[in-house]
């Protein structure tokens, strides 16, 4: 009992509880300065995202953003970071499109192998940039981020010429036969995308805590010096880390085009930033699987909640996006204070007298 | 050797406000040059400093001695601004002070040398030197001034530094010097050095108190903290004791010895610089030829099961780059490595690992353990493949938690709770933890690196006694060591090493300290034909 009472206190403590209260905390400042009333704006966030209209939204919102969010926090994990999310996506979305306009195979079938051609079409795009990195020397950042908009660009002319509906004035390719979809849950938006997602999640926490992959991972994150002379071989893990990056972002591409609208609308996966929001929600968590789960949920209802709230309020939506980079910035300074507070009082015998939170207290 | 710790000239004191042996207070009319009273400072679940007092005259070199965790570098911390005692008195030249923050401890006359040089090596020593006290010449910074006050303090006090050079291509002698210089070009009147011959060679280190007593003797005073026995008892004129946060001793170091010291540091007698017996050497284990990789040409040797052959030579003549090589964890240029008969020259570290090698690295904070990782995860590393994990990669928490008990246990590291964080030991049980992880691999051959740097002498001796445990049950260590009194005390052979190469190789028997530091210095022909340390025979 007492040690579920001091993790709960030590959860209340923590620098993440506190950046979220200190983000609310100005954004209602902000809302009393513009003259509106925070009360009814935070309210119509947690209605409208949560209330009966909303949860579904929030729901498939959540898919995506929590897709992105595992793919990104899988190499953060290893202390690599994947800036590549939006090209992967693409190219998984673009992949699921083409599979399931032109499989021959009925329909469930291709559903399948549509989610499938998703996977490798992201795995494949995020191991060339780890290959840039291995072979060529390329930093990771950089060949991630760089390939990703060769892709995105692909992806925009295969639907404005070769892949366009004839007739249509949209850059989009035509809607997918009847059947080649996800399944839904009754009459909401939300598919059984959501059920894969969580399903990635879940193994994402069980290889995390209890494989020797998981290990050499977190250690490598820790220290990527102690994990080489142990015997870690770096450029391995980059390349498989990146793989199945990608393979989770080309999963959520083929998701969401294997869902409404049921096509690949040029812009529709990258126009909500998913990649940035899922990174966001990477780093809140410092990349452990739990917390990235509630850190996605938490921006995903403040995405779908800030709409309610421009609706029924005549606070704009973009205030949930300040109070997103609020946060953030708060977590960037807790990032700092540690090594800043090393090196001043590295001469401190005691050392480390507060343990650093590493992960979350599973 | 031994000395039980009543030994009379460790005047030892039952605890602060006790009978205290010794200078104390003013002495010749003048006021102390630091006067500590009653220092406490408590830390979350730790008293650090326990009504400490410290007198400490001027114009004398004071050794600040303590193992670690006793307490030393947070009464200095607290005497230098950077921390704010719970109780107590600080008194600078007589006058009562409390310093905010380094800034101020500075401009009291206080100067500190830290263990980690604080220098831009990009900057040329004048430019550190004079940095944040520039002299300026129509607002600009005088560039000339601050070469010429450079060479000036470095001829006062025998501190020879080329102003111009830049401090990155230095020596880290050198670095320290220039540390030094800044401290006196912004009028520092006493210089506390903290641990300021852990990165020296036995000659630097000679140096650096020739300095010091230049220093003394024109009237600044020094504070030294460190735990190195030989060098307080050349150095220095006084010594205080602190244990457990509070003042054991207070001993004239005219009438001490190491041994007396050491039984205060430690609450117990301590064996000084034993001598281990032989081992019986067996097969060879590690066999070397030609080797050659960046900073490192055509060394052979090799080593057998059942002995320790320790590697000689001042840091930096190629000891690292040799062990990392023969790691794995360096690119092999020439030559070839067998390890238990089979070539290994270019696998990677975790094949050797697989064949049979275990390895204490020099770094144990970079390299040897994540210390942001609690003390069960960096006890698994390199198990987790292993005895830990079963035939699917699964490491169930369970068996790494019971892994670590056992460790812990067995190696006697001091940790609350296998889920504390390793950055959370002092430096000795962060070194029991490293050494217990890589002995328990049980592999024929350990790669050993400075095992007791910064290490307590307390624990010294448990890690050496493991070290020759590990021999006797059958297995062939390889040890670099830059304490020579370390690798005479457990190698059965010894090799030099000197700019790259292996220049000298001796059995236990013909290698006294002058043989061996003659050596060290480049003193010894290149030795031809089969050293001592080559393979017995075979090919």
């Amino acid at each position: 009992m007492d040690l579920t009472l001091d993790r709960v206190k030590g959860a209340l403590r923590s620098p993440v509880t506190f950046s979220v209260v200190a983000g609310l905390v100005i954004g209602a400042l902000f809302l009393v300065g513009t003259g509106a009333d925070p009360f009814a704006a935070y309210g119509a966030v947690v209605t409208g995202s949560l209330g009966a209209d909303g949860i579904g939204s929030t729901l498939t919102t959540g898919t995506s953003v929590l897709g992105m969010a595992l793919a990104l926090a899988i190499p953060l994990r290893a202390g690599l970071i994947n800036l590549g999310g939006d090209g992967q996506l693409v190219l998984g979305g673009i992949a699921a499109a083409v599979t399931g306009l032109y499989s021959p195979l009925p329909a469930p079938l291709t559903v399948v192998l549509a989610l499938l051609a998703g996977v490798v079409a992201g795995a494949a795009y995020a191991a060339l940039a780890a290959l840039c990195e291995n072979r060529f020397g390329v930093p990771l950042l950089v060949s991630s981020l760089l390939l990703s908009y060769p892709a995105t660009s692909l992806a925009s002319y295969l639907v404005r010429y070769p892949l366009k509906e004839p007739g249509s004035s949209l850059p989009q390719t035509r809607r997918l036969p009847e059947g080649v979809a996800l399944p839904v849950f009754g009459t909401s938006t939300v598919t059984a995308g959501l059920v894969l997602i969580v399903l990635a999640a879940a193994a994402y926490w069980f290889a995390d805590r209890r494989t020797a992959v998981g290990y050499e991972i977190r250690m490598t994150g820790l220290n990527a010096r102690f994990a080489a002379y142990a015997g870690v071989e770096r450029r391995r893990l980059t390349l498989r880390l990146m793989a199945t990056s990608g393979a989770l972002a080309g999963l959520v591409g083929a998701i969401g085009v294997l869902s409404f609208p049921y096509r690949f609308l040029d812009g529709s996966l990258t126009a909500p930033g998913y990649t940035w929001t899922g990174l966001t929600a990477a780093l809140l968590a410092a990349a452990a699987p739990l917390g990235t789960v509630v850190a996605s949920f938490f921006f995903a209802v403040l995405q779908v909640g800030g709409l309610s709230m421009e609706r029924t309020t005549e606070v704009p939506r973009e205030l949930t996006q300040v109070l997103q980079a609020i946060v953030i910035v708060f977590l960037a300074a807790r990032l700092r204070f540690p090594r800043l507070r090393r090196s001043r009082g590295k001469p401190q015998e005691p050392a480390a007298r507060e343990p650093a939170a590493q992960g979350e207290p599973v | 050797m031994t000395r039980p710790p009543s030994d009379p000239s460790a005047a030892a004191v039952s605890g602060p406000g006790g009978a205290v042996s010794g200078p104390d207070g003013a002495v010749g009319g003048l006021p102390p040059a630091v006067e500590l009273r009653g220092i406490t400072k408590r830390f979350p679940g730790t008293l650090a400093n326990d009504a400490v007092d410290l007198t400490v005259r001027r114009g004398e070199i004071h050794a600040l001695m303590g193992e670690n965790g006793a307490g030393k570098s947070t009464l200095m911390s607290v005497l230098y601004g950077m921390e704010r005692p719970d109780a107590g008195s600080i008194r600078i030249d007589g006058a009562e002070v409390s310093f905010g923050s380094p800034g101020a401890a500075m401009a009291a006359g206080l100067g500190m040398v830290h263990q980690s040089f604080k220098l831009f090596d990009s900057l040329t020593v004048a430019e550190n030197v004079v940095y944040r006290a520039e002299p300026r010449r129509f607002g600009l910074v005088d560039r000339a001034a601050a070469r010429r006050r450079v060479r000036e303090l470095g001829a006062e006090h025998g501190l020879v530094v080329d102003p111009d050079a830049r401090v990155g291509d230095l020596p880290v002698g050198l670095r320290q010097r220039v540390e030094i210089l800044k401290l006196l070009h912004r009028g520092a009147r006493t210089l506390i050095l903290d641990e300021p011959t852990a990165v020296l060679t036995p000659a630097e280190a000679d140096a650096l108190f020739a300095v010091l007593r230049s220093l003394t003797a024109r009237g600044r005073t020094v504070i030294l903290v460190t735990h190195k026995l030989r060098e307080v008892l050349e150095g220095s004129d006084n010594v205080t004791v602190l244990r457990d946060g509070r003042v054991v001793a207070r001993l004239r170091t005219a009438r001490t010895s190491g041994a007396g010291i050491a039984a205060a540091m430690t609450g117990r007698a301590v064996e000084l610089d034993r001598v281990h017996p032989a081992g019986t050497p067996g097969d060879v284990v590690l066999d070397v030829e030609g080797l050659g990789t960046a900073g490192v040409h055509d060394v052979r040797l090799s080593v057998r099961a059942g002995e320790i052959v320790g590697i000689a030579g001042v840091a930096g003549n190629g000891q690292s780059e040799l062990v990392e090589a023969l790691a794995g964890l360096r690119t092999v240029t020439a030559g070839r490595v067998a390890l238990r008969g089979e070539d290994v020259t270019h696998a990677s570290a975790a094949e050797r690992r697989a064949k049979g090698l275990a390895y204490v690295p020099e770094d144990r904070h970079a390299v040897g353990t994540a210390p942001a990782a609690s003390v069960a995860d960096n006890l698994a590393m390199g198990h987790h493949r292993t005895s830990l994990s079963s035939r699917r990669g699964l490491l169930p928490p369970s068996a790494v938690r019971a892994h670590a008990r056992d460790l812990v246990g067995r190696f006697g590291v001091k940790a609350a709770t296998p889920e504390v964080p390793a950055s959370a030991l002092s430096g000795g049980n962060l070194q029991k933890l490293l050494i217990g992880r890589e002995l328990a691999h049980g592999a024929p051959l350990l790669l050993v690196e400075q095992p007791t740097r910064g290490v307590d002498i307390g624990a010294i001796q448990a890690i050496h006694d493991e070290l020759v445990a590990y021999r006797d049950a059958g297995h062939a260590v390889l040890l670099v060591s830059a304490e020579l009194s370390e690798i005479r005390g457990l190698a059965d052979r010894i090799l030099v090493m000197y700019e790259g190469r292996v220049t000298a190789a001796y059995d236990r028997a013909e290698a006294d300290e002058a043989t061996l530091g003659l050596a060290m210095a480049g003193g010894a022909g290149t030795t031809t034909g089969a050293p001592a340390g080559a393979a017995p025979d075979g090919d």
